[in-house]
């Protein structure tokens, strides 16, 4: 192997680590959100359980790493992929930096959709608008990006209208508790689908770049020290903390109780969990939002803020063009000569810095993380009904 | 053209409005049955406990559906 072609591998799996680790905390929100929006869960522990289960998924399933090594980009005419380690990287480093200015923002978007921008950026620039399965990007991207949500979100105010009705309004006994701990549960379930889809993302890029330069066999699965070294940065992002977005998530959308934290983790986990059994890459990011604007609108006198709402659909619209620029941008120097791919590993490095830089001004953390939920104005159960 | 699957994503949906209906009916169900039961009625407890192990099977076929190890 030349040195160019190993110091773009090195780079690769740094920078797909160093995404794996950004995906981590600003999805962790997904999954425990509305638990520490109510209370369920302290915020610390939250993250930490959700951190455990990303890692614990991740050595449990390779289906949607399959779809990212095959399904997006295509493979030329002998069978060698059109995608070269240099463009790899580059689209994530465009998937880093989205990723990081949403989490900034406090915009819960998909890092699904960040990391796919990326890579169809860097590979439209690189090897054309040829190298792009459209079809793939149709069917494993967008009509997911367009139906999940609302599946969810249909079901989830179906589950909250259910939960409410014959619990009259969630004033009978023990209602509170019971609704608690359920919620926790399903919410661990949503963790742990989160694991076993995003973790494998990462999986999948590292593998393709290993096969793409020819020190792995093609058509083979992640090694162990891929699987490994995945599970384990996403799951420190996570325990780490994705507070930010949490905050959005659990307490910028809409109020919720934990009845409605109930049916929004079950529609979500539900819709993870059939969806990549079946082998789509769903934004899990995009599933829970869906899922708690159907509980804010399933149960009476709530309100859903359709600003916040609107501003978290925009952030979906962008993320994937956005990212394709950054990592067509940064494919464009990357792929010119060693010192341009070092050039860009270092702009991307100072890009970062400056993002935490920018968020350490406005921290988000457990302690702040419930500002505005309703426990601030609290037990409004019963008046609502 | 396009080939779109679109019997996978039907699948999915009715999956999760399933989910979404038998989850919350049992849970809540099982909840006021254990209200309507306090500490008198043995068959209310009964049927809360049944409607709890109804959620209860569903969250373990949930776990062999995301654990690829189990089949």
């Amino acid at each position: 192997m030349d040195t160019t072609l190993l110091v773009t591998v090195v780079l690769v799996v740094v920078f797909a680590l160093v995404f794996d680790f950004t995906n981590g905390f600003h999805d962790t929100a997904n999954a425990m959100a509305t638990s520490v929006a109510t209370g369920a869960l302290k915020p610390r522990t939250a993250v930490v359980i959700a951190g455990v289960l990303n890692l614990v998924g991740a050595f449990l399933s390779t289906e949607v790493a399959k779809t990212i090594s095959s399904g997006i980009i295509k493979t030329d005419s002998s069978g060698h992929e059109m995608i070269t380690p240099a463009l790899i990287f580059a689209g994530l480093v465009g998937a880093i930096i989205w990723n990081l200015v949403t989490w900034y923002l406090g915009l819960p978007s998909s890092s699904s959709h960040a990391l796919f921008g990326g890579l169809i950026g860097a590979a439209i620039l690189g090897a054309g608008l040829g190298a792009i399965s459209w079809s793939g990007v149709i069917t494993s991207i967008v009509i997911p990006a367009l139906l999940a949500p609302l599946v969810a979100g249909v079901a989830a105010l179906i589950g909250t209208v259910i939960v409410y009705r014959m619990t009259k309004q969630a004033t009978v006994p023990h209602a509170k508790p019971a609704f608690r701990i359920a919620q926790t549960v399903s919410a661990s379930l949503v963790a742990l689908a989160h694991g076993t889809s995003d973790a494998q993302k990462t999986m999948g890029v590292i593998t393709l770049t290993l096969i793409a330069a020819n020190v792995q066999q093609a058509g083979t699965g992640p090694q162990l020290w891929v699987i490994l070294t995945c599970g384990l940065a996403i799951g420190l992002g996570t325990a780490i903390g994705g507070f930010r977005i949490m905050r959005t998530v659990g307490t910028r959308i809409t109020p919720v109780e934990s009845p409605q934290g109930f049916a929004a983790e079950t529609a979500s986990a539900a819709t993870i969990l059939a969806s990549s059994h079946l082998g789509f890459p769903l934004s899990t990011t995009q599933v829970v939002s869906g899922s708690i604007v159907g509980v804010g609108l399933g149960k009476r006198l709530a309100q859903v803020d359709w600003g916040v709402a609107g501003r978290i659909g925009l952030g979906w619209i962008f993320t994937l063009p956005a990212a394709a620029v950054v990592g067509a941008v940064a494919a464009l120097v990357a792929i010119s000569s060693t010192i341009g791919l070092v050039a860009v590993a270092v702009v991307a490095v100072v890009g970062v810095a400056v993002i935490f830089r920018l968020a350490a001004k406005k921290p988000v953390n457990a302690g702040n993380v419930n500002e505005g939920a309703p426990e601030a104005a609290p037990q409004l159960q019963g008046a609502a009904a | 053209m396009i080939d779109i699957d679109w019997g996978k994503f039907a699948i999915v949906a009715g999956v999760v409005l399933l989910a979404s209906v038998v989850l919350p009916l049992f849970y809540s169900g099982g909840v006021r049955l254990l209200e309507t039961a306090g500490t008198t009625s043995a068959p209310a407890r009964v049927g809360a406990w049944a409607c709890f192990a109804v959620c209860i099977a569903a969250v373990l076929f949930g776990l062999w559906v995301v654990v690829p190890q189990f089949h």
